[in-house]
């Protein structure tokens, strides 16, 4: 397709990317789908070693290339970080993640309307200045029959109408729920106890062998079951039991012949033409030398810092675009936020928990304080988290977990470590964070990366309604832990880097106030879309990967219907 | 000349590819400080100085000059402190002195807390990491804390139930038929 105009250029094959990929090329569009990253083969990125996946992500392949620049705040240098957040290489992040496949909830898409606008954040005591909080253009309606597309193309296990707190659904899960563990049991039976609500978390780990019914896409292969190994989280899958869109989405793009993939490809900016419409993008090939490919409608599906990077870095030549593209509204980069990762450690003299077996994402989780579904009254914060089990890993993956009365290495370390290994489990914390203007990503002005371009640079930092729900969750998770039996309890509160990065395009019906409408398409440049979770408004005290795949499946079909562009 | 210096970089029957013999032993005395010998092996014994010498060796060459100076520093204050190297101290002596690293009371060491941090990290994942990268030698981190290590997977969840396979490494896992 070179020289020629593809229909779609689509920018990161990862979970968006192979979506994306896999319905636009349906529906006989031809895509040229650019990929920084090479194409692994499953030996390549799953040979489940904590060397190189927990102690030396920097040096993955998928990994090095891409660092950015952390600081927590504008008066800071930052410092240099490596994260597998995006992993770079055809399929993503989806490689390496652990499979947790939650729908949000239906009142995470109007955060503003339920909790500023009704009063009940003046209720809570809650100071809000300095935070941007809106709702979302669409809500949980409008993707439910996305999620469920997801759920059954992906093969999700899990137990309908289990979690009291959930959305509702047409279809249950495709796959029954993963095999119970000593922490599921452990959590579970002490969140009942409590009064709580604990359900089986969804995950996209298959319970039993599994290959998509009709009416979903009969042509994603059959992948086998869970084999219960243990290294979900940072791992790739050894046996494809996790879903990721290199076995199911993106071989089934490549049959229909319309699927050009240029793997080892570094987008380097968009062009535009004197009428302010996308025209293509420019690109390093394999051996760094620029090229060009024109295309009729342009998709970024390359995570949040390559989204704004991408968008800061392509001005045109007029003043149009001056301050970046589809930016119009100033906001490209603003409203970056994310999880807290925080955990509360338990130790157990009673119970024998042997944490690094299982599936990752096969949790006991309660949402009995996640976003609106507890009073906030006196509280001093909104919104929450959802909490759950988890604490798989090797030993290199837990070596740093010591309790702070325990010296951190000599005789005792080495007593409590060779005792407790076996004996733990955390309880895992997904604080929402609200958005802010001053949480955001832009251009490091002095650090480039191997290809010339400037790194991204975040500048993040939790404020008071995030701190108050920390300490707020980290007593939940004492509780249930004292009520499981715990010897000893202690909580590590978040670093301050949230995790599962969102927001920096968000999206909106006012041009004025954000990047994308609902569609996830540019309010600036209408054939230009970006889709993943750089476009929440909010967050959810969810991961995000259901949800950017529902966006995914819901803007393929957006563009597929905009048949005057394509001819 | 060459000869020489390759012949004098053997240590523990290994040749060493980034520290010196010297460097070695001052790792090894640290090392088993970290993670000690009781009446099980420690991190001299797993091979720790093996796993840094290769990290140092391959992905990680700018940490041998932090390696170098922060080793320099820590036996110049053991020798003020203490009359003597670092190597020849107690125990108590030894654990003194490293404690001293990690609370970046070392006036010659500038951030001497991200050295003691570095030197913890590195010992731990040369115990516990897979033997491959040079350490964990015959599986010993693992069997300390009762990892099976790589299994292929887990026939049952084991609840409440002692775990009693031999740990295993990815290299020796038996080769599943269709994987690539």
């Amino acid at each position: 397709m070179n020289g020629s105009i593809a229909d779609v250029c689509i920018v990161g094959v990862g979970a968006v990317g192979g979506i994306l990929a896999k319905q636009l090329t349906s529906a006989g569009l031809k895509v040229v789908a650019f990929e920084r990253g090479p194409a692994l083969k499953t030996a390549e990125y799953a040979q489940r070693d904590s060397i190189s996946y927990i102690a030396r992500p920097d040096q993955l392949e998928g990994v090095r290339h891409e660092p950015r620049i952390f600081r927590t705040s504008a008066t800071q240098p930052g410092n240099l970080r490596y994260g597998t957040s995006p992993f770079n290489v055809l399929g993503g992040s989806m490689l390496l993640w652990t499979g947790q496949a939650s729908r949000f909830m239906p009142g995470d898409f109007k955060v503003y309307s339920n909790e500023v606008a009704s009063g009940l954040a003046d209720r809570a005591g809650v100071d809000l200045r300095g935070y941007d909080v809106v709702d979302w253009p669409i809500g949980y309606d409008d993707l439910e029959p996305y999620y469920e597309r997801f759920e059954w193309e992906f093969g999700v296990a899990g137990v309908a109408g289990m979690n009291p707190f959930a959305g509702p659904r047409r279809k249950p899960y495709p796959l029954p729920p993963l095999k119970m563990t000593a922490r599921m049991q452990l959590f579970g039976e002490a969140a009942k106890r409590l009064g709580y609500h604990p359900f089986i978390g969804p995950a996209a780990v298959t319970s039993e062998p599994y290959r998509p019914p009709a009416p979903y896409d009969t042509r994603i292969p059959e992948r086998p079951a869970c084999v219960y190994c243990g290294h979900c989280n940072h791992y790739g899958c050894h046996v494809n039991a996790k879903a990721s869109t290199l076995h199911t989405a993106i071989p089934v793009a490549l049959q229909t012949g319309n699927l050009e993939l240029r793997t080892n490809c570094k987008v380097a900016n968009i062009t535009t033409d004197d009428k302010g419409m996308a025209t293509g993008v420019k690109y390093f090939d394999p051996n760094g030398v620029l090229q060009e490919q024109r295309a009729r409608v342009v998709i970024l599906s390359a995570f949040v810092f390559e989204h704004v990077r991408l968008l800061l870095l392509s001005k045109g030549n007029g003043k149009r675009f001056k301050k970046g593209l589809a930016n119009s509204s100033g906001l490209v980069g603003k409203c970056f936020f994310g999880h807290g990762d925080m955990r509360v450690y338990g130790l157990f003299d009673n119970f024998i928990i042997n944490g690094f077996i299982g599936s990752g994402a096969a949790a006991m989780r309660i949402d009995d304080f996640n976003g609106n579904n507890f009073d906030h009254t006196g509280l001093g914060f909104i919104r929450g988290g959802t909490v759950g089990c988890s604490g798989d890993g090797a030993p290199v993956s837990r070596m740093d977990i010591v309790p702070p009365d325990v010296r951190s290495w000599g005789k005792e370390y080495k007593e409590y470590f060779m005792r407790y290994y076996t004996r733990t489990f955390d309880i895992h914390m997904a604080p929402e964070t609200l958005p802010r203007r001053d949480n955001c990503v832009d251009l490091d002005p002095r650090r480039r990366d191997r290809w010339g371009l400037p790194l991204p640079r975040v500048t993040f930092a939790f404020h008071a309604n995030e701190k108050r729900m920390h300490l707020f969750l980290a007593d939940i998770g004492e509780r249930i832990f004292r009520e499981a039996g715990a010897s000893k309890v202690w909580t590590e509160l978040p670093r301050p880097s949230p995790t599962r990065q969102c927001g920096g395009t968000r999206m909106g019906t006012d041009p004025n106030h954000s990047v994308v409408n609902g569609y996830c398409q540019s309010h600036d440049v209408p054939n230009l879309f970006i889709v993943g979770s750089s476009v929440f408004p909010t967050m959810s005290g969810y991961p995000a990967t259901a949800t950017i795949s529902a966006l995914a499946y819901r803007t393929a079909e957006y563009i597929e219907r905009q048949r005057d562009w394509f001819h | 000349m060459k000869l020489k210096s390759q012949s004098s970089r053997q240590y523990r029957g290994e040749r060493l590819q980034a520290l010196t013999v010297r460097q070695a032993r001052f790792i090894d005395a640290i090392a088993g400080r970290i993670l000690p010998v009781t009446d099980t092996p420690g991190a001299v014994e797993a091979g720790v100085v093996f796993y840094i010498d290769r990290a140092l060796a391959g992905p990680y060459p700018h940490l041998l000059s932090r390696y170098t100076r922060g080793l320099r520093a820590l036996d110049k204050h053991a020798k003020r402190q203490f009359g003597a190297s670092f190597e020849k101290l107690g125990d108590e002596q030894q654990d003194s002195a490293l404690g001293d690293l990690e609370s970046g009371k070392i006036a010659e060491l500038p951030n001497g807390e991200a050295f003691f941090e570095l030197l913890r990290t590195h010992v731990l994942e040369g115990v516990f990491g897979e033997p491959s990268y040079g350490g964990n030698k015959d599986m010993i981190g693992w069997k300390l804390v009762g990892f099976p290590g790589q299994q292929w997977g887990y026939p049952e969840t084991y609840i409440n139930k002692a775990v009693d396979l031999p740990p295993i490494t990815w290299e020796g896992l038996p080769k599943k038929p269709g994987q690539s």
